[in-house]
């Protein structure tokens, strides 16, 4: 029995505590808020696994470095990666220290080891961007850089290489009016290099033209070069 | 206090809040909705919280407060919408409208006669009574002097015991 009045203060109090039905958070609410807010426990050995994989993969990349790359056995195609690579430096941050010949032939000659009886300065198809000598498989040599009305960077380089093996099986005949050569086509990351040898010199005409179409202007390219430029071992 | 330590101090609170939150939306969705937003608001402001004082008082304070921001202003978009007019004098004591669709049935005349009290007076029996809440805690939660709380307390119950003895006489 209550000892106070029903309708007192107390009582009226001591109902609201007793009478009212309480409601408990649904499960889903406790826990979508659980999941929402507090960190899942991590299972104790996924750190060390975690920890070692991320190891592993440091260190492999590490010895990546070290190991040997992939060289063409082939010496021409070795030759035609490291003149698309230096067509690719070329085209990515230009010319080291471009020259405008025939003025600075004598550097270039001096530098290169490779002298220019005649060159080819451009015309209205091909402008000249600028030359500069490069050391490529362990060769001095000269790089003389072109652009076309279309933006094609072309690179040729020569190289004192004597008797450089021209594939046969690469080689495409192009002629002009009582002209006639046979350079091999080769490819390279994407790229399309004209190869053939000049007397004591390997010649490469290096660019991104590989389609069919690009070829065919590839090969005028070539022409251009070639019937104008007659390099010679300086030493 | 680290941030899981205070997400699992203020989870243990949970179930009161849901309460207080059913008893001021009078429905589980909107209880749901709004126990989850003041969660939210808590773990977000948690740096403001001050420790050594109440985390339960601190937590019912942000869910009245939500509350009366999301209510308040449906009312006001509602009373904007019947007429067309801006309805400003919305009054601080109205009485509880009725019920809505989707609101849990009372099960009791106690139940249903503080249903009927205006959130004042529901809020402050609610806290002081049903929680046990300190009369110190319940003036925090309200914003206002302790004073006002016991005036306030002291009004609930005599609105409350009239809306009994209406029940009974019925």
């Amino acid at each position: 029995m209550s000892a106070h009045p029903p309708d007192s203060d107390e009582a009226l109090a001591g109902r609201l505590r007793t009478e009212l039905p309480r409601y408990a958070a649904p499960a889903h609410v406790r826990v979508a808020l659980v999941e929402g807010t507090l960190p899942r426990a991590r299972p104790a050995w996924l750190a060390p696994v975690l920890a070692s994989a991320a190891t592993v993969l440091v260190l492999g990349l590490v010895f990546l470095s070290l190991v040997p790359r992939i060289v063409p056995a082939d010496p021409v195609e070795r030759l035609v990666r490291s003149v698309v690579a230096e067509h690719t430096r070329a085209l990515m941050w230009g010319a080291r220290h471009p020259e405008v010949v025939p003025t600075a032939l004598p550097w270039l000659t001096q530098e290169s080891g490779i002298g220019l009886r005649r060159v080819f300065v451009g015309d209205d198809r091909l402008g000249f961007v600028g030359a500069e000598p490069v050391y490529l498989e362990g060769h001095r040599g000269i790089a003389l850089h072109y652009r076309d009305g279309d933006g094609h960077l072309l690179t040729y380089i020569v190289l004192p290489i004597a008797g450089l093996p021209v594939p046969d099986r690469r080689r495409v005949q192009i002629e002009q009016g009582t002209n006639r050569w046979r350079p091999a086509l080769m490819h390279d990351s994407g790229f399309s290099a004209w190869v053939w040898r000049q007397g004591d010199l390997a010649c490469f005409l290096v660019s991104d033209m590989v389609s069919d179409v690009d070829v065919e202007r590839f090969k005028d390219y070539f022409v251009r070069v070639r019937v104008s430029t007659d390099p010679v071992p300086a030493y | 206090m680290a941030s899981d330590d205070f997400h699992r101090a203020a989870l243990e609170h949970l179930d009161a809040l849901y309460n207080f939150a059913m008893y001021l939306t009078r429905n589980p969705p909107e209880a749901d909705d709004l126990v989850q937003e003041t969660y939210l608001r808590a773990f977000r402001f948690s740096h403001r919280f001050q420790p050594g004082t109440h985390l339960r008082a601190w937590l019912f304070q942000i869910l009245r407060n939500t509350f009366l921001t999301f209510y308040r202003l449906r009312e006001r978009e509602s009373a904007l919408a019947e007429d067309g007019v801006p309805t400003w004098d919305v009054p601080m004591f109205h009485d509880a409208p009725e019920e809505s669709s989707g609101a849990v049935e009372a099960h009791t005349d106690l139940e249903r006669a503080l249903r009927r009290l205006p959130e004042e007076f529901r809020t402050v029996l609610l806290l002081a009574e049903v929680e046990g809440m300190a009369l110190e805690d319940v003036a925090r939660v309200l914003a206002c002097p302790v004073g006002t709380v016991k005036s306030r307390i002291f009004r609930a119950k005599e609105r409350l015991r009239g809306l009994l003895r209406d029940y009974t006489k019925e």
